[in-house]
């Protein structure tokens, strides 16, 4: 991993090099989010609820963007579909009366991720077929076909009307054991793409990211694995989806909209997408912040907007590169003066970047 | 459905004019990214704004002129050279940081911009729809009533094609732009200064998008939302046609504009499903468009 002397840094050095800064960023965020409940009032615990399951969005977002190189502004479909065959099912079991058994529950969860992946392998086998702009594009544009195709389908889905009333069984309504539910959940998927990303599928990502061709000299069938990766990422945000509905009681249209997508590639860039932990701070900030502005003004997306262009224009590594790069100058003596870590630090500076 | 002609006919100058409108905007859109290499995701949201401003400048000019077409071609020309300034200043101020940058953040620049542009749109103009009315005398073709104005709009359309290919065909700042499609070095080390035609380009695409929002002022309500929707067509035509083809471009609008227009007639529900096939079957075949070149990305 690195050329640097081992035996003379002390533990969190050697975290760092191991994995940069997304591990101990990583393990205190665990920390924290395991106290969260601790906090008088479901207050806190709800705004965690809703920051661990965007931030495991945000994250299966970064699979494709922060480690793939592509953008997708479509992401949200998978979400959506995620939470909407959760919550059909839901529906179905429920019998509209809002009651249904611990297990039936677990059921409609399991039911959510695998949609997802169906959706997005079929998404997958068109939008591979381009890159850069046209896969921007073409996310958009067939996350904003599934959006009306669930927005038209009255009969099916609900409409605009959404699919309301899912009360998760008695053991579930309170807010806290849903909390750690789900926090249980995200842990687990989080840690099950921190496997995917530092496997050898992981490192080809990477390497089809900093040059596609020199990947295809080296025998790689990359559009195979552009395809896996997009229904791996699809995936987890089937999970994230399938998360969502019973916790907010409701799954609407909008949660497949660009707009919803938006929200994922906003944390991802406020955060830091040449991080692994990078849209979890930001779904961290995101939701904070989200909470905080629209307390005093209807005006939100015009703030978002405003933040995200500075990020973009001054700050394109996001909050995590901003603290790696205050670690690499010997941050208040903490650590050792270094290059800063980063395992996929992709965003170039305007110097290096030619055209 | 019985098929009366009328009714058909009606449908076609709905589609027609909804070609022409795709038709300016995608132009634009693919102009900038063919000499820019940028994405404006916030193109269509720069044509809303620029229909309100129109709206504003008509607004404010009928009330010591009166409400005549005279006033309206007036605040349209005041209205898109507004809006060519506001596109000059968007290069110079943010998209010229973004030149070296990579792709993806450059699309997320511009697509910042359509979160800014949409809320300021609703901190400006409020959230009501702005649209001019005109009580033009409807004209009665095969059996039914047609509201002349169509063939203002598809006019307007054709004359800025037609003007848009002469500007690049003909003209020596076109020919420039066109060679700085090709090589952006090769035009800069003959001495022409390559952030000026930036800057220039950025405000044509601006301009025309303008343009068209000030021409359908009479017949399409300026409405929050609008330009989300039309951004992801346009996208569906440049898809279509391929990237730097005006042909490729006016091609894939009329494609797009007339299946749709027929679409709703059929099945109102899937008319996007429709455009969204036509353009899977394009990527199918020809990922690269109708019109674009295979060497292109």
């Amino acid at each position: 991993m690195t050329d640097r002397r081992e035996n003379d840094k002390n533990w969190i050095g050697r975290l760092y090099d191991w994995a940069g800064l997304s591990a101990p960023v990583g393990v205190i965020l665990l920390v924290a989010f395991i106290l969260v409940p601790v906090l008088p009032g479901d207050f806190w615990t709800e705004v965690g609820t809703e920051v661990l399951i965007l931030g495991l969005f945000a994250m299966s977002f970064n699979l494709i963007y922060g480690y793939m190189g592509q953008i997708s502004f479509g992401h949200a479909a998978f979400f959506g579909l995620g939470a909407y065959a959760t919550a059909m099912l839901f529906r179905y079991f429920s019998g509209g009366t809002g009651e249904i058994t611990t297990w039936q529950f677990v059921i409609t969860l399991l039911v959510g991720p695998p949609v997802a992946a169906l959706g997005s392998f079929i998404v997958g086998i068109f939008v591979i077929r381009l890159t850069g702009i046209y896969f921007a594009i073409l996310t958009l544009a067939f996350g904003e076909l599934i959006f009306f195709i669930v927005f038209s389908w009255y009969s099916f889905t609900g409409g605009d009307d959404g699919i309301q009333r899912l009360l998760p069984p008695a053991i579930f309504r309170d807010a806290a054991v849903y909390y750690y539910f789900t926090l249980a959940i995200v842990a687990l998927a989080t840690f099950i793409m921190w496997r995917i990303t530092r496997s050898p599928f992981g490192y080809v990502l990477r390497c089809m990211r900093e040059n596609p061709l020199r990947t295809r000299f080296i025998g790689i069938n990359i559009k195979r694995y552009m395809l896996v990766n997009f229904v791996v990422a699809g995936t987890f945000a089937g999970v994230a989806g399938a998360l969502w509905g019973p916790f907010t009681r409701s799954v609407g249209p909008l949660l497949l909209g660009w707009q919803e997508g938006g929200i994922a590639v906003f944390m991802t860039l406020i955060g830091g997408a040449g991080y692994f932990v990078g849209p979890f701070l930001g779904s961290i900030v995101y939701t904070f912040l989200n909470a905080y502005v629209t307390g005093f003004t209807v005006y939100w997306p015009l703030t978002i907007g405003v933040v995200i262009l500075l990020i973009v224009i001054f700050a394109p590594g996001g909050l995590m590169g901003i603290i790696d790069a205050k670690i690499s100058q010997g941050w208040f003596g903490l650590f050792r003066k270094k290059e800063p870590s980063e395992n996929l630090n992709r965003l170039k500076t305007d110097e290096e970047a030619g055209d | 459905m019985p098929l009366d002609p009328g009714l058909l006919f009606v449908q076609l100058l709905g589609g027609l004019s909804r070609a022409m409108i795709l038709f300016l905007l995608s132009s634009g859109l693919s102009l900038t990214f063919g000499v820019m290499n940028i994405l404006n995701f916030a193109h269509a949201t720069l044509w809303l704004v620029g229909g309100y401003v129109t709206f504003s400048v008509f607004s404010f000019l009928a009330v010591p002129l009166g409400e005549s077409g005279l006033v309206l071609v007036l605040a349209i020309l005041i209205g898109t050279a507004l809006m060519v300034i506001l596109g000059y200043l968007i290069e110079r101020v943010l998209i010229r940081r973004m030149y070296a940058r990579e792709l993806p953040e450059q699309l997320l620049l511009t697509f910042a911009l359509i979160l800014i542009f949409g809320d300021l749109i609703k901190l400006i103009w409020g959230v009501e729809d702005r649209s001019i009315y005109f009580p033009i005398e409807p004209l009665e073709m095969l059996d039914t009533f047609v509201n002349p104005y169509y063939f203002v709009v598809l006019a307007a359309g054709v004359g800025v094609a037609a003007g848009l290919w002469w500007f690049l065909q003909k003209t020596k700042y076109g020919k420039i732009v066109r060679a700085a499609v090709y090589s952006r070095d090769m035009v800069s080390a003959l001495g022409i200064r390559i952030p000026l035609i930036y800057a220039g380009v950025f405000a044509l695409g601006i301009g025309i998008a303008a343009f068209a929002a000030g021409v359908f002022l009479p017949l399409m309500p300026m409405a929050l939302g609008v330009d989300t929707d039309l951004i992801v067509q346009c996208f569906a035509v440049v898809v279509i046609g391929g990237f730097g083809s005006i042909i490729g471009t006016f091609a894939a609008s009329l494609i797009v504009g007339v299946v749709y227009s027929f679409s709703v007639l059929i099945w109102p529900d899937g008319a996007l499903a429709v455009i969204f096939l036509i353009v899977v079957m394009v990527l199918i075949v020809r990922p690269w468009g109708l019109f674009g070149t295979e060497l292109r990305y």
